[in-house]
């Protein structure tokens, strides 16, 4: 199977490059890059990691597989000692005390940090133009956003700058991305990888994800950084997931597609004759294909943006300047906070916090946020009874092409509704892949919760058709 | 005082205001039909708990506790500067 990850360790091991001047040459393409992937360089520590690697196949000792790999980090995830701004002014000096599990597993790996890099304030956007580092421009077209809120991550893997990324998703913003830039972007089901130091946008929908360009180094990355962790409870054990058996697709008998998503006037019309065409080429191996029903666009992008409003109105709340960030002095406590809050953060990020503490005040709570509830509990219901019909789910990831850059800032409404293909998957909590075929914002792949596997095998049947 | 507490004043943000883009998303959700009342049936977002950890101190490395102090918008010898508490 192809993999830039195998690619590269076989490369060192035969001493074909150094880890150093792999490391070397892709710390000076994030240096030179002109897209605005990259918040800060972590290149001390990497050329020193480098050096040990090097040491370790010059004494002829064996090497991981992973062990050299430079890879990316979105930058809201914490990695000791390292800035970690997400992509904010009041967080823009702040050093990570600790280490995110995930990464944590990845270093314990032997793989090697580049970068942090640019985001989305908070993963507030579908654009990545929401940070104070300047818009992140697609790895594509430069004049179009790189999509969000992972938009750094997806270009840098797009342009060979990391071999692979840590994204984070939380109604689409891994899969977003990947889609705008032609990679991989995985969103495992909730709780297979920890949340335990990613900054916490939206808890009940937050997933650590890898972003790759070959689904094989999805695969080694997800296997890596998987399993139940201590320190984030709502993580579960997981087996690990074989290349031998993602080779067979044998049991995926039945796909389903959301009519709706179709049939929306939303969906760009190229995007939808590509997405039918790939149907038909799945019709014509002979795997049978249901359309479905599924709940307007307009309830599944409110009611994610209505769950995920309120939580990061509270997740957000311990951010006031007091023990950490960019503390504004005012006369008294009470003014600190607000003037803090009011300054560093971003319009997007203080649309969101306003409008989470509007459905959890009394008296808007019972009509909004608990129907909210109420609505997502019958999208899973919805997504159980789906997956008793088929194997997977396949759809487009956007209903449209990535925006040229200062558009979505206009016009927050329009950049929310772009999220309709992805937020269901997120309010179902189930794992979904984007691959970039089928369309040209690529295809999602999902299967019923805990099936992951299930996504890498239909993946990888889809590539050689498509 | 007055017990209506404003989204500013919730959210410490001075003169926020609702946005209309965010209202027109609460509007749907208003209307939206929902085929039953009680919220949260499946409890599919909740943690068992019979599978909660262990209550147990982890200690912190001396780095971590360097860096959290590194971290202090202000400090003095050590301690973190914090602004007098409000009467009110």
């Amino acid at each position: 199977m192809e993999s830039q990850i195998r690619t590269i360790h076989q490369q060192l091991i035969n001493k074909e490059i150094t880890c150093t001047q792999l490391v070397q040459e892709r710390l000076e393409l994030l240096k030179l890059n002109t897209h605005v992937t990259v918040n800060s360089l972590l290149e001390a520590s990497a050329l020193e990691s480098a050096t040990k690697v090097d040491a370790k196949i010059k004494s002829g000792q064996e090497i991981g597989l992973l062990e050299g790999i430079p890879f990316g980090i979105k930058d809201v995830y914490m990695l000791q000692g390292t800035y970690t701004s997400a992509s904010s002014d009041l967080l823009k000096n702040y050093k990570s005390s600790y280490t995110a599990t995930a990464i944590q597993k990845l270093l314990d790996a032997g793989a090697i940090p580049l970068v942090k890099e640019n985001c989305d304030s908070f993963g507030h956007g579908s654009s990545s133009e929401n940070t104070i580092f300047g818009a992140v421009k697609n790895a594509v077209n430069p004049t179009l956003v790189g999509g969000g809120s992972s938009g750094g991550s997806a270009v840098n893997v797009s342009k060979d700058y990391t071999v692979f990324s840590i994204g984070g998703d939380t109604g689409g913003s891994i899969r977003q991305p990947a889609g705008y830039n032609n990679v991989y972007g995985f969103k495992p089901t909730y709780g297979r990888i920890s949340r335990f130091g990613l900054m916490a946008y939206a808890s009940s929908t937050d997933c650590v994800g890898p972003i790759t360009k070959s689904i094989e180094d999805a695969r080694i990355v997800l296997n890596t950084i998987s399993g139940k962790d201590l320190k984030d409870q709502t993580t579960y054990h997981s087996e690990k997931i074989l290349e031998e058996a993602i080779l067979n697709s044998d049991a995926i008998k039945t796909v389903g597609y959301f009519k709706n998503f179709l049939e929306s006037d939303a969906i760009d019309t190229q995007i939808k004759s590509d997405f039918l065409a790939s149907i038909e080429k799945i019709k014509s191996k002979g795997i049978q294909v249901k359309a479905l029903d599924f709940f307007e666009l307009d309830t599944l992008v409110s009611t994610y943006y209505t769950l995920a409003m309120a939580e990061t109105a509270s997740n957000l709340s311990r951010l006031d300047g007091t023990n950490y960030g960019n503390r504004i002095e005012g006369e008294n406590l009470k003014e600190t906070y607000s003037i803090t809050r009011s300054e560093n953060f971003s319009e997007e990020t203080k649309r969101r916090i306003v409008g989470g503490n509007q459905v959890l005040s009394q008296g808007f709570s019972d009509e909004i946020y608990l129907k909210g509830l109420s609505l997502r509990d019958q999208i899973a219901e919805n997504f159980k009874k789906d997956f008793m019909e088929v194997d997977v789910i396949l759809s487009p990831v956007t209903p449209n092409l990535p925006p040229a850059i200062g558009d979505s800032l206009k016009d927050p409404l329009a950049m929310y509704l772009s999220d309709a293909y992805t937020v269901g998957f997120s309010l179902g909590q189930l794992p979904t892949l984007t691959m970039p075929k089928g369309t040209e914002t690529g295809l999602q792949i999902t299967a019923a919760k805990n099936n992951d596997e299930l996504v890498f095998k239909f993946a990888n049947f889809l590539k050689d058709i498509i | 005082m007055s017990k209506i507490m404003t989204v500013d004043v919730l959210s410490s943000i001075k003169g926020a205001q609702p946005s209309e883009s965010v209202n027109s998303l609460f509007e749907v959700i208003k209307n939206a039909n929902t085929t039953n009342n009680s919220f949260n049936q499946n409890h599919n977002n909740a943690v068992f708990l019979d599978d909660l950890r262990e209550d147990v101190v982890f200690h912190s490395p001396k780095i971590e506790k360097q860096i959290i102090i590194e971290n202090f918008p202000r400090e003095k010898k050590g301690y973190l500067v914090v602004s007098k508490v409000i009467e009110e």
